[in-house]
């Protein structure tokens, strides 16, 4: 259990059952590819190809969200979980011969959307124009027409309201002749007047200067034809837009059935630019190719059973040496699993660590369930999360999280059923003021808000044991690396001077026995002394020994102080839940009419409680990783190690049944 | 004088909850600033920024504890008023200050690491446990004032 050791493997194969080996891998997902360094080796040089991939998942990808856009597959938000689903070797041979044909499709429905939205913006376009010819629909003549022979027309707007009587004064005031001219206004508002001056070539100049000097200008877009005219052709226009809007629209509809086409062919291209990029690290000569890389050793027999088999392929396992980067690769029990993504948050373990899942697991789920201490808000996340894994096909790093979920529901089920806290106060509320009755006594061990102290107590108790493990494991490290002297000085002499100095520290805030303390100052003097002695121990020099002595005690003593100290946050958060808790079901009983009481508990419940549960469950998370991480992880844990990445199916909608 | 008692605890209760709710409310209001940025580039970012938003938020609870705690104490929750000299309200009021005052700051000061923090997620999404971790350590200190004030006002009973 924990990180699995890793073989390094290299492959020796003729390059005709390259494809079939590569493939095979690829599903097994066991093997990293490192990259060949050997110079002799042709290497090819396959980012071309993996580029061309790339575009096209680009392509199908986005031919996918179309679809869905336009034939949304109907699907309830839970079912999102569902994992992907599973594919027969057999319908994917099928598949794959259709491929070309999912590359047209997808071409297909991309150019319907260019379509659909060039027209849209067709459709806004004429729109503006339609609009800016409303004013002009009066006018029963094409706003082009100049005029006749002996005539000149003049068509276009000035500024502000004005009637046609206006412009007939302003035109006479230079020439009375008003028989030769012929002034209509089209469309009058604040801003701007549509006018008709029509005026006999004679005077045509003349009137002219005057409708120029009232600030005449010509129509920004003059139509050929009569406006209403234009307005139809405008309308006809937008008919034919739309129309080929929604002969797009079914032409991506008609796709519909086509989605898992797509899904699979996205999935597809993934998979083969995996591939070319695992290619592109082998080396190969004229007739072989050489893959290196790492496996794990669990699974190192079958898979070169497994090919060995079918193949003629010369394969070696190895012993990576000092210098290696081995990859590493978690694998716990089904109870330490889930906390694997909490390791992962930190660091994975480098080479001189352990993996630390197994040993936080237990305390992760403990500290958890103190911390959240509610244990209707625990059955809560046992019942939803249990439903969703039971449910859904639900897989990878999300189960886990889910059942690390499920494992610290039950935990905070346990702890407040200890401390007697089920949404808050809500039994004896229920019990004295509706039924009138005497409330049992919910808790289990001891109610934190009326002894704090205790429950103080017993959290830095759970923080020393806590720290204890975790040293004890750096203990067995260095034990087991055979520096059995070393083990023992660096861990015995916290251990006898931190247990010393407890009680006494305790003492400030309880009673103890007196002759505990005194066997406490006894042990605290006497681990003072052993850590003073021991600290300095790799130099020579006996005043260096002295003072670096000296300074590993400061180290000691303040660094588990302030360890300790930090565990209070398991009274703050369990406090908060419960006292929060109680001030919602506290609003909710104000109400002395028992039938208000009644309805305003129970809204104030509905919303109260899962706002509190929310924002504590977070809080729960948020310090419980950081009790793992800074506490317990800094007694013995480094970190830095590399995610095994091995080649494998890094599908998003299908997976293969496993029948060979 | 003795009416003065009970007006001195309760103004100790509302301090806290007032401080450090301000605090914490301008601390995920500020980190809420710079996760909108992240979300905007980034949907799918939005649940690891949420957590970092959500951090500053628990001093406005310590807060809203220790007020809930000294009110039913002082069985203001209950509508039975105990009676406090002019020194025990002073000593309730006192007891306040650690988490108001402590709480407060370090709402901001945690806001302004866990906002750094948003710009780990931006850039580098995978190590945002780092930036949770960081950020969480500012609360250390709100938690050990928590502590004081409700050690002293559990020892005023």
């Amino acid at each position: 259990m924990a990180k699995l050791l890793m073989k390094k493997i290299e492959i020796v194969a003729l390059l005709s059952d390259r494809k079939k080996i590569m493939e095979r891998l690829q599903r097994r997902e066991i093997v990293e590819f490192s990259d060949c360094k050997d110079e002799a080796l042709v290497k090819l040089n396959t980012s071309a190809t993996v580029s061309q991939f790339e575009k096209h998942i680009v392509v199908a990808l986005q031919a996918k969200d179309i679809l869905n856009e336009y034939a949304p597959a109907e699907k309830s938000f839970l079912s999102s979980l569902n994992g992907r689903r599973e594919m027969d070797k057999n319908d994917f041979g099928k598949f794959v011969e259709a491929r070309d044909i999912y590359l047209k499709d997808c071409y297909d429905i991309i150019n319907c959307k260019k379509i659909i939205s060039d027209n849209k913006a067709s459709i806004i376009r004429t729109q503006t124009l339609k609009d800016a010819l409303a004013i002009w629909t009066d006018l029963d003549i094409p706003m082009q027409y100049k005029g006749t022979k002996n005539t000149k027309c003049f068509i276009g707007v000035i500024p502000g309201k004005k009637t046609s009587e206006d412009i007939i004064l302003a035109i006479a005031a230079r020439n009375p002749n008003l028989e030769m001219l012929y002034v209509d206004v089209v469309s009058a508002f604040k801003e701007q007047t549509c006018i008709v001056v029509m005026c006999h070539n004679e005077i045509a100049d003349e009137t002219n200067e005057v409708i120029r000097h009232m600030g005449f200008i010509l129509p920004s877009d003059p139509t050929k034809q009569e406006p209403k005219e234009k307005m139809q052709i405008y309308d006809n226009d937008i008919i034919k837009y739309n129309d080929e809007i929604s002969q797009n629209v079914e032409k991506i509809k008609s796709y519909a059935n086509k989605n898992e086409e797509l899904e699979f062919f996205a999935d597809y291209l993934e998979m083969r630019k995996d591939k070319y990029i695992a290619l592109n690290k082998i080396g190969h000569t004229k007739n072989t190719f050489i893959i290196n890389g790492y496996i794990p050793e669990k699974y190192a027999d079958k898979c070169v059973n497994e090919l060995e088999e079918r193949f003629n392929v010369a394969i070696s396992l190895m012993d990576p040496d000092e210098n290696d980067d081995v990859p590493v690769l978690l694998k716990n029990n089904g109870f330490s699993a889930p906390v694997e993504s909490i390791t992962e948050m930190y660091a994975l373990p480098g080479k001189n660590d352990i993996d630390p899942s197994s040993v936080m697991s237990f305390f992760y789920y403990m500290f958890f369930g103190i911390m959240l201490s509610d244990a209707g808000y625990g059955l809560i996340m046992v019942l939803g999360t249990a439903f969703v894994l039971k449910k859904f096909n639900i897989e990878g790093p999300m189960k886990k999280t889910l059942k690390m979920f499920l494992y610290s529901g039950i935990s905070t089920v346990f702890w407040g059923a200890m401390f007697g806290s089920w949404f808050g106060d809500i039994v004896p509320i229920i019990c004295e003021q509706f039924l009138h009755v005497k409330a049992p006594d919910m808790a289990l061990w001891f109610e934190p808000i009326k002894d704090p102290i205790k429950f103080l107590l017993a959290a830095f108790g759970f923080g020393i044991i806590h720290l204890f493990v975790g040293l004890g494991v750096n203990f067995t490290m260095i034990w087991k690396s055979g520096k059995k002297l070393d083990a023992i000085l660096s861990v015995a002499p916290v251990y006898i001077f931190v247990l010393g100095a407890a009680p006494l520290c305790a003492a400030v805030l309880v009673g103890i026995p007196t002759i505990v303390t005194q066997i406490g100052g006894y042990m605290a003097l006497g681990g003072a002394a052993l850590i003073v002695l021991t600290s300095g121990r790799t130099t020579k020099n006996i005043f260096a020994r002295f003072g670096l002595g000296l300074y590993g005690l400061y180290g000691v003593a303040s660094g588990y102080l302030s360890d300790v100290l930090s565990y209070s946050r398991l009274l703050a958060l369990g406090l908060a839940t419960g006292s929060i808790a109680g001030v919602v079901n506290l609003m909710g009983s104000m109400p002395s009419n028992l039938i208000f009481k009644g309805i305003l508990l129970t809204i104030v419940f509905i919303i109260g409680h899962p706002l509190n549960m929310a924002i504590n469950l977070l809080g729960a998370y948020v310090h419980t990783n950081r009790l793992q991480f800074v506490e317990f992880f800094s007694k013995f844990y480094e970190g830095g190690g590399r995610n095994f990445n091995p080649l494998k199916l890094n599908t998003k909608f299908i997976k293969f049944k496993e029948n060979d | 004088m003795d009416k003065y008692g009970i007006v001195l605890a309760v103004l100790g209760a509302i301090l806290a909850a007032l401080l450090a709710g301000i605090g914490s409310a301008k601390g995920v209001g500020m980190v809420g600033e710079a996760a909108a940025g992240v979300v905007a580039e980034d949907p799918s970012k939005f649940s690891k920024v949420l957590i970092l938003q959500l951090l500053p938020g628990t001093q406005g609870l310590y807060g809203l504890l220790t007020a809930v705690l000294l009110l039913s104490q002082i069985g203001l929750l209950k509508g039975e008023l105990i009676s406090l000299s002019l020194t025990q309200g002073l000593q309730y009021f006192i007891a306040c200050l650690p988490i108001a005052v402590v709480g407060y700051f370090s709402a901001c000061y945690q806001a302004r690491t866990a906002v750094a923090g948003v710009g780990i997620v931006a850039k580098k999404p995978e190590q945002s446990g780092k930036a949770i971790s960081m950020a969480a350590m500012v609360e250390t200190y709100a938690i050990l004032a928590l502590l004081v004030s409700i050690l002293a006002i559990n020892g005023l009973k």
